[in-house]
């Protein structure tokens, strides 16, 4: 059969923009989606004429969240794999050693990896390993007060505490002086305890600003990697990517071959499978330093779709029903620059308070080099129970003031009525000076006021 | 792909207990694993410094220095009998021995899990003492059900003369020590000798039949030494002299290798670990990795209530061993008191069964409940069918007993539970699969033997702080032993005031006795359990029991899931879907 990658029928275990993607991939290569939809979504638009199957209430809790649900719907729906798409279980490993038992295959890395990578120094310890540069702290994590003391000395301040088993910013402290490293410590121990009953820290320089760059890797089950180079995605709020480009437009050649080189063995020496992205933070000096490992598709992977012409999607099918990667690094070729604007159903110029409701009007203009990837249309109502993005432009361009200039023409032309959205904001952010020059780091968002 | 519908389970600990229980229950707790940890270290610390200075002094190491230079840098001994012999005195001075003047243990080497048996040459130059050579058999035995190599440290002067009636003769006397090298040897399994000092009588036994001797400069192994041959002083003949390396590496035939130094041996000792085969653990993991539980095992410490009154939910346990805290448990529905199930510890697959506590549902009376932490007869039955189809499967199968026997009454007799429990003695009698048990708490009466208590034969049984290993609590023995003179209501029948007076102490008496037999360290120092764990480190115990399981190929049956004949089970039990 054309196109076939091994799936007859495929769960999509997610929402919105991802779950339409994915099917896109789906239609192509003639595999069936099945989505997992919450009541909330059971009549959106992108379900519509698919086959479907409810997980339960609009809370995510109750379905996309719920591992024993999607498993159980994915049976019954005789699907024999599950596309996590990104974010609620995407990174779950005992969802995906669930998926694993229960004979549906899991499009995403072994449990015991995306474990591994979940979890703060036992990452570091193997990407260090790996000859990955890393940001200067402490070996695993601290015995006490005094170690921390000693580190902090050792790589200089100001520098951050970091739990063990932490996310969310909590149990995280920064000391500036050696004086206050002692309390640092104290409070964000504890804290770590109360929230995740683990009260060990580890410790990293703190690098203020800097840039954020990330690499698009692809693996498969026979210990062989890619990569797809690097995307940029420096214009961030709260950590929130809002702007992703490729290439970076500040990374030293050298410095980006080195990185690339270092990331795909790093790749294999973990015996990662699929698609995952390393993130780095690039200092002052323009050295990307390791941070963590996304073991899933990420939201910007077009950015590495629209520069390499590979379908990501189908290449995380092909590798999860054990076929060999089919492209070679030297067969890899990158072209132009890309740009991603996320749109997202807010309000930039209120706190970027979400806008859920209906969309009266939605047209996007159809331009050369824009790629808009989207489950909405006219009339869609964006429900507030989930994250609010709900369109991907992407602008294609020979060089980045083109793809820019793309971008601009392709926003000014989007109309949307009923709503508001962050895409004022990105015409704004790319017109500006600061982000034409790319004079700009992750503390504040280029040509858009704080 | 093999399924094995394997679930979430477990929740996370502040829902399963407010601040105040999980403190209190903490509470209660510190201070027996408190003690626990205080009386390992008092054991571990032998005659004390002076000895080690003594064992310094000659160039040479301690058995503890040894056993941390054999094991793989980083990872933990796993030491089985400690408390043997703990608290007993011995001869007319009176001398106490530390675990019992042997260290046997479970060590990673290489990558391979090997059971060491290292006599300890800071407890009287490493004499043997009533129940070491039970202590060395019952290592010997783990070794050979699990097909683990066997590495012996030696350095023994012999037996303890004074008390050799006590260890010398009878079944398990000290020349069964060599009775299991050879059955070791027969089956096979690795057997790596060193010997580091003297080796005299049996203690030149105990290395011999190893597959490779080594011998250091300051070994010597004789039949009997220099003190027992006549003339031996005028002749100035020494016991090195006689059967030292020179003698046995080079003449005699009776080693294989001679070393300079401690040292040296370890090392040497370690490469041959490593020429064998390397574990298949990792073969049985089919790719996949071990992850820890979802739930920390550290929180059963707080999780399980002291008073062994107090009920606890048994999936919340479990939660709490298996990777991930996946678990399948199989035929849910009949036998609600017991939880038959699947999970994996360590990346590989496990059978558990745990008694549940509390009350239950009761199939014969579906509106009334009845209490769990007992066997009636669906439980026995579906215990007696998993197991036996884990032996089938060569799922290696861990007890975890919290339990105070079989149901009892007429309607119990009615339905046959002698009967019931007969199928499932000679099932767990006749499982070759490893079996593991633990006694979580509770442990008495026939429930102890249904759930494989060391009467039939686990590979290992462990205790913890809180077990209460006996035939029944000291009040029920109490209303046995008196039985005739109390009424209906288990009160004391006569209106005689004397008489109430005796029989009432009498009663308490035996309360209290039962009370004291049912200290772990009782059952530990006569070798009826064969240690005691601190309840955070069950899991850590498991791993190893469970990875020392798969280690080993050719020889048991580990199946592929497809081929379960669990799967079977629960088809029949859950109708074919």
């Amino acid at each position: 059969m054309a196109g076939f990658v091994g799936f007859h029928r495929l769960f999509v275990a997610n929402r919105g923009e991802v779950a339409a993607r994915i099917a896109r991939t789906c239609d192509r290569l003639g595999v069936t989606p099945v989505f997992g939809v919450s009541e909330a979504d059971a009549d959106a638009p992108y379900v519509e004429g698919r086959e479907s199957v409810v997980l339960g209430p609009a809370r995510a809790a109750f379905s996309y969240l719920d591992p024993v649900r999607v498993v159980q719907a994915a049976k019954q729906a005789r699907c024999t794999a599950v596309h996590p798409g990104w974010g609620f279980l995407a990174e779950n490993p005992r969802f995906a050693a669930l998926c694993e038992q229960h004979g549906l295959t899991f499009v995403g890395p072994p449990a015991h990896v995306m474990h591994l990578m979940g979890k703060k120094t036992p990452a570091k310890d193997a990407m260090r390993a790996a000859g990955l540069t890393l940001i200067p702290g402490s070996v695993g994590v601290l015995a006490d007060a005094e170690e921390a003391r000693r580190v902090a000395d050792e790589v200089g301040y100001p520098v951050l505490l970091k739990a063990e088993s932490g996310g969310g910013g909590r149990g995280m402290r920064v000391a500036r002086s050696a004086d206050e490293v002692a309390s640092a410590y104290q409070d964000a121990s504890a804290e770590a305890r109360a929230a995740f009953g683990d009260p060990r820290l580890y410790l990293e320089k703190l690098i203020e600003g800097g840039r954020h760059v990330e690499i698009q890797l692809l693996a498969d089950r026979y210990g062989k990697a890619i990569h797809l180079g690097e995307r940029d995605c420096t214009v961030q709020r709260n950590h929130q990517k809002l702007i992703e480009e490729s290439p970076s437009p500040v990374l030293d050649p050298e410095e980006r071959a080195r990185t690339l080189e270092a990331a795909v063995r790093a790749t294999e020496a973990i015996g990662y499978v699929g698609a995952g992205t390393m993130e780095f933070l690039m200092d002052e000096d323009g050295t990307l330093r390791f941070m963590e490992m996304n073991t899933r598709l990420q939201v910007e992977h077009c950015v590495s779709e629209e520069r390499s012409g590979i379908d990501l999607v189908e290449e995380q099918l092909r590798v999860a029903a054990g076929q060999p990667l089919r492209i070679r690094q030297e067969d890899v070729t990158l072209r132009g620059h890309a740009i991603e604007c996320r749109i997202n159903a807010e309000d930039p110029s209120d706190g970027f308070r979400p806008t859920p409701g209906a969309l009266e009007a939605w047209e996007v203009p159809a331009m050369d080099g824009i790629r808009v990837d989207t489950h909405v249309r006219q009339g869609y109502v964006v429900p507030p129970h989930y994250d609010s993005l709900i369109c991907k432009v992407i602008a294609y361009g020979d060089d980045r003031d083109q793809a820019c200039d793309r971008m601009i023409a392709a926003l000014e032309g989007l109309k949307v009525e009923g709503i508001s959205t962050t895409a004022p904001m990105h015409v704004a952010i790319l017109k500006s000076d600061a982000f034409r020059k790319s004079d700009y780091d992750t503390r504040a968002i280029p040509g858009w006021p704080a | 792909m093999a399924h094995v519908p394997l679930t979430p389970i477990g929740r996370p600990r502040t829902d399963v207990l407010d601040e105040r229980a999980w403190r209190e229950h903490q509470e209660k707790l510190a201070p027996l694993e408190e003690k626990l940890r205080a009386r390992r270290a008092e054991v571990e610390s032998g005659w004390g410094d002076k000895y080690v200075e003594r064992v310094h002094a000659k160039g040479k190491l301690t058995t503890r220095e040894r056993l941390a230079r054999l094991a793989d840098p980083g990872t933990d001994l796993f030491e089985v009998g400690t408390f043997v012999n703990y608290g007993d005195t011995f001869g007319d001075k009176p001398l106490t021995s530390p675990a019992a003047g042997v260290v046997t243990a479970f060590a990673r080497v290489e990558g391979r899990w090997c059971m060491v048996i290292a006599n300890d040459n800071t407890v009287a130059s490493g004499s043997w003492w009533p129940r070491t050579p039970e202590k060395i058999e019952r290592a010997q035995m783990m070794a050979l059900r699990l097909k683990l190599p066997t590495v012996y440290l030696v350095d023994c002067s012999g037996l303890f003369l004074p008390e050799q009636s006590r260890s010398f003769p009878g079944a398990k006397g000290a020349g069964h020590i060599f009775k299991m090298n050879s059955l070791l040897s027969a089956s096979g399994v690795p057997q790596i000798a060193g010997v580091f000092g003297d080796c005299i009588a049996g203690g030149g036994y105990m290395p011999i039949i190893s597959d490779r001797v080594y011998m250091t400069e300051q070994a010597y192994m004789v039949i009997a030494g220099a003190a027992l041959i006549k003339g031996a002083k005028s002749q100035k003949l020494t016991s090195l002299g006689i059967g030292g390396p020179e003698v046995h590496v080079h003449q005699s035939g009776c080693a294989d290798v001679r070393v300079p130094d401690d040292e040296t041996a370890i090392d040497a000792i370690r490469r041959e670990v490593a020429r064998l085969p390397s574990s298949a653990a990792d073969y049985y993991r089919g790719g996949a990795g071990a992850i820890e539980p979802a739930h920390p095992p550290r929180e059963l410490a707080g999780i399980l209530p002291v008073d062994h009154r107090e009920s606890y939910d048994a999936m919340e346990v479990l939660a709490r061993l298996t990777d991930q805290s996946l678990f399948w448990e199989c035929m849910p529905h009949i036998g609600e008191e017991i939880v038959c199930g699947v999970g994996k510890v360590g990346g590989l697959y496990a059978g558990f069964v745990i008694n549940r506590q509390g009350l239950v549902g009761d199939p014969e009376h579906p509106d009334e409940h009845r209490p769990a932490a007992i066997l009636y007869r669906g439980g026995i039955a579906k215990v007696a069918a998993f197991s036996r189809a884990c032996n089938d499967d060569g799922i290696p199968l861990i007890w975890l007993q919290d339990i105070s026997g079989f149901d009892i009454g007429t309607e119990a007799e009615r339905q046959g539970l002698l009967a019931y429990g007969s199928s499932l003695i000679y099932t767990n009698s006749t499982n070759d699969v490893p079996m593991f048990t633990v006694l979580l708490r509770k442990a008495s009466g026939a429930g102890y033997y249904a759930m494989s208590g060391l009467p039939y034969d686990p590979v290992v049984q462990l205790s913890t702080s809180i077990s209460r290993l006996s035939v029944m609590e000291g009040r029920t023995l109490a209303i046995a032993t008196y039985n005739s003179k109390l009424d209906d209501d288990f009160e004391i029948v006569t209106q005689d005031e004397d008489e109430r007076r005796e029989i009432a102490e009498g009663m308490r008496a035996v309360e209290k006795r039962i009370e004291a037999d049912m200290d772990p360290y009782v059952a530990a120092r006569q070798m009826d359990t064969d240690e005691i764990v601190e309840l955070g480190a069950l899991r850590d115990w498991l791993e190893v029991f469970v990875e020392a399981s798969y280690q080993s190929t050719g020889h048991r049956r580990i199946k592929n899931p497809r081929i379960w004949s669990l799967h079977d089970l629960r088809e029949l039990h859950e109708g074919i879907r």
